[in-house]
């Protein structure tokens, strides 16, 4: 398997030495969430800024100097390219250190790596089906605005959130915008309300099986944590969706991001060279269920 | 074209004149342990206790331990510096054949999609001598990998005992840049070619211990989700990983940080696929038992290598069976995976 099973993307590929990072300053930090942050970053080298491009999908190796460096989506959209995002939970040693940081602090990042969400595919599609959950929108937003600002040439668009309460809800500002527009179907659902909630109360597989999208020439891209996932799939599935109609992201534990360093190997398969976007029939292909 | 020949007494004057141009680096016991280490100059015992290192070849190209970049932080913001450069040229002297394929094999993975700089850089800047190899161990099982103990073609030049001389093959360009600078060297006459090709036949036929590797990439696929038959085969390991980390193919790193009085270093070092942190996650583990590691060392080298690269990562060297704290022999693991007859879906 290739990226370019999934992805039509081009690559690119840096020069020069792989594992040296750019510099990039952080420009504005949106704490989603008490455990959850969504820092905007920029290049030093204003040149680079200029020609840096990646697809929806791809990832980055961020540095905190001194503290190590972790792979992390890209969570904003390439059609709005005057800066970029990445949203981290505060979980280990890096995402701590980068919990810490404040505007103007500079980091590393290397990147893009990976595959990414194949536009060309979902172009052509009757309908494009949204599901994440918790900091699982990151990856799925990126792609989200990129069909949002190319909206005439995708057709029905459904997006169905959740959390697991009200406060866990990431990108509250992007949920508000999706929901004023009248060209997107946005379901949003916590697992458990409280006293100011008036969405939908329950999990997203759940609210997924009430929401029934047809799957008829439709395409689900499905991010979110594993729980979800594995519960997600099925109810795809009992919707008439087709392994191949499903996309999600895979999460791995990852050092070089590019396919030497062995850690994110299912098979013959890297994750971090070969996806991390995959459709449901080539997980299901996968030699083992070790993701 | 004909083969060269030099006297085992001329080795040193050899190793001299080569040293005038490369870093020459010959087998050592300095360490406590046998590797390549830099040739002290003068002493050419080891033509007497070589077998083999210890520490496999692929650590003077991709080391325990490599600085991959410096960082500091000054008024300007971070400053990012490579380490001083690496690429002078060096020779290795003595190189088995084993660990000589198992380069060629460590190349397909640092030259794909994208390129390793400083596995690659030392890689073009070293010239390696080969040793045909006429003492093998209980525990080498070479010639069942596709190997001839004393035959190399993934070598420059390449040397075979015969007796009080090493007759010396001229196996690439480069290895005859080698031989053209070295004085002191003969033509080989007939009769040492004709000794040269019983020393390789007799160094083969030495070679006892042999593995059935037909149809084993299918074997393992089949047997892929007998969890029963891998916890047996994992059931004596202790995670040890020195099986992973001193196998001449092997090649999983970590990369980490070290930061000391505001000056940084990026390093990476050897990582194993037997650590249960290799994989840990905040949220969970893939392999967190110990079988599915064991699992996965077997299958990247017998199943997932030969997918990708068309080629088995595994030279039959026999370090990970000789050095093995408990005995656990990866043989021993793939002569008894089951035979399924049911396809896997």
């Amino acid at each position: 398997m290739t990226a370019t099973d999934v992805s039509h993307g081009k690559r690119f590929f840096a020069r020069g030495n792989v594992y040296l990072p750019h510099i990039v300053v952080i420009e504005k930090i949106i704490e989603e969430t008490p455990g959850v942050r969504t820092l905007h970053f920029n290049f030093k080298d204003k040149k680079l800024q200029k020609e840096f491009t990646f697809e929806s999908g791809q990832f980055g190796e961020y540095s905190v100097f001194g503290i190590g460096e972790a792979p992390f989506c890209i969570s904003s959209s390439p059609t709005r390219h005057d800066h970029l995002e990445f949203t981290v939970q505060r979980v280990g040693r890096v995402t701590n250190a980068l919990h810490r940081l404040g505007v103007g602090a500079e980091i590393g990042f290397r990147g893009p790596y990976g595959n990414s969400f194949p536009l060309d595919f979902l172009k052509g599609k009757s309908s494009l089906v949204f599901v994440g959950g918790g900091i699982g929108l990151a990856p799925l937003r990126s792609l989200i605005w990129n069909v949002i600002d190319n909206r005439d040439k995708y057709k029905k668009i459904d997006i169905i959130y959740g959390a697991r309460s009200p406060a866990d809800l990431c990108f509250g500002y992007d949920l508000e915008a999706w929901g004023k527009d009248k060209t997107v179907n946005m379901v949003t659902t916590v697992d458990r309300g409280d006293d100011a909630w008036k969405g939908k109360v329950g999990v997203v597989p759940k609210i997924l099986e009430e929401v029934a999208p047809s799957a008829s020439n439709a395409v689900a891209i499905v991010c979110g944590p594993p729980i979800m996932i594995r519960f997600t799939f099925p109810v795809l599935e009992k919707l008439g969706f087709a392994p191949e109609q499903m996309l999600t992201t895979l999460e791995k534990r990852m050092k070089c991001g590019i396919g030497k360093c062995g850690r994110c190997n299912i098979g013959n398969v890297y994750v971090c060279r070969d996806g991390p976007v995959f459709s449901y029939a080539q997980i299901k292909s996968f030699v083992s269920s070790e993701y | 074209m004909s083969n060269k020949k030099v006297n085992k007494k001329d080795i040193a004057k050899l190793l001299e004149t080569w040293s005038q141009q490369f870093t020459v680096l010959a087998p050592s016991r300095e360490s406590g342990v046998a590797e390549m280490l830099k040739w002290d100059g003068k002493d050419t015992s080891f033509l007497d206790w070589y077998r083999n290192t210890v520490v496999p070849p692929k650590a003077s190209f991709f080391p325990p331990m490599e600085e991959m970049f410096r960082f500091q932080k000054d008024k300007e913001g971070y400053q990012i510096e490579l380490p001083p450069s690496n690429e002078h040229k060096q020779l290795i002297f003595g190189i088995r054949p084993c660990d000589a394929r198992a380069m060629a094999i460590l190349d397909m993975t640092f030259k794909d999609a994208y390129q390793d700089p400083y596995y690659l850089s030392r890689r073009n800047n070293t010239v390696l001598v080969g040793l045909g190899c006429i003492n093998p161990c209980e525990s080498c099982f070479c010639t069942s990998m596709g190997i001839s103990p004393a035959e190399s073609t993934d070598v420059d030049l390449m040397l075979t005992d015969i007796g009080d001389e090493f007759l010396i093959e001229e196996v690439t360009d480069k290895g005859k840049k080698l031989t053209a600078k070295a004085s002191g060297l003969k033509e080989a006459t007939k009769d040492d070619e004709a000794k040269a090709k019983e020393v390789k036949k007799t160094s083969h036929d030495k070679v006892t211990r042999k593995l059935d590797t037909e149809g084993i990439k299918d074997k393992l696929l089949a047997s892929f989700d007998d969890e029963g038959f891998w916890e047996k085969a994992a059931a004596k390991c202790i995670s040890c990983g020195i099986c992973t980390l001193l196998c001449p193919t092997c090649y999983c790193f970590d990369i980490n940080d070290e930061l000391v009085r505001g000056e940084g270093t990026r390093f990476r070092s050897w990582d194993s696929c037997g650590f249960s942190l290799y994989t840990k996650m905040p949220m969970e583990n893939p392999r967190q038992e110990k079988w599915r590691r064991v699992r996965q060392k077997v299958c990247h080298k017998y199943e997932f290598y030969p997918m990708t690269f068309d080629i088995i990562a595994c030279t039959g060297c026999g370090r990970c069976i000789r050095l093995c704290p408990v005995n656990w022999d990866i043989t021993q693991v793939l002569e008894s995976v089951p035979v399924k007859t049911e396809v896997r879906k």
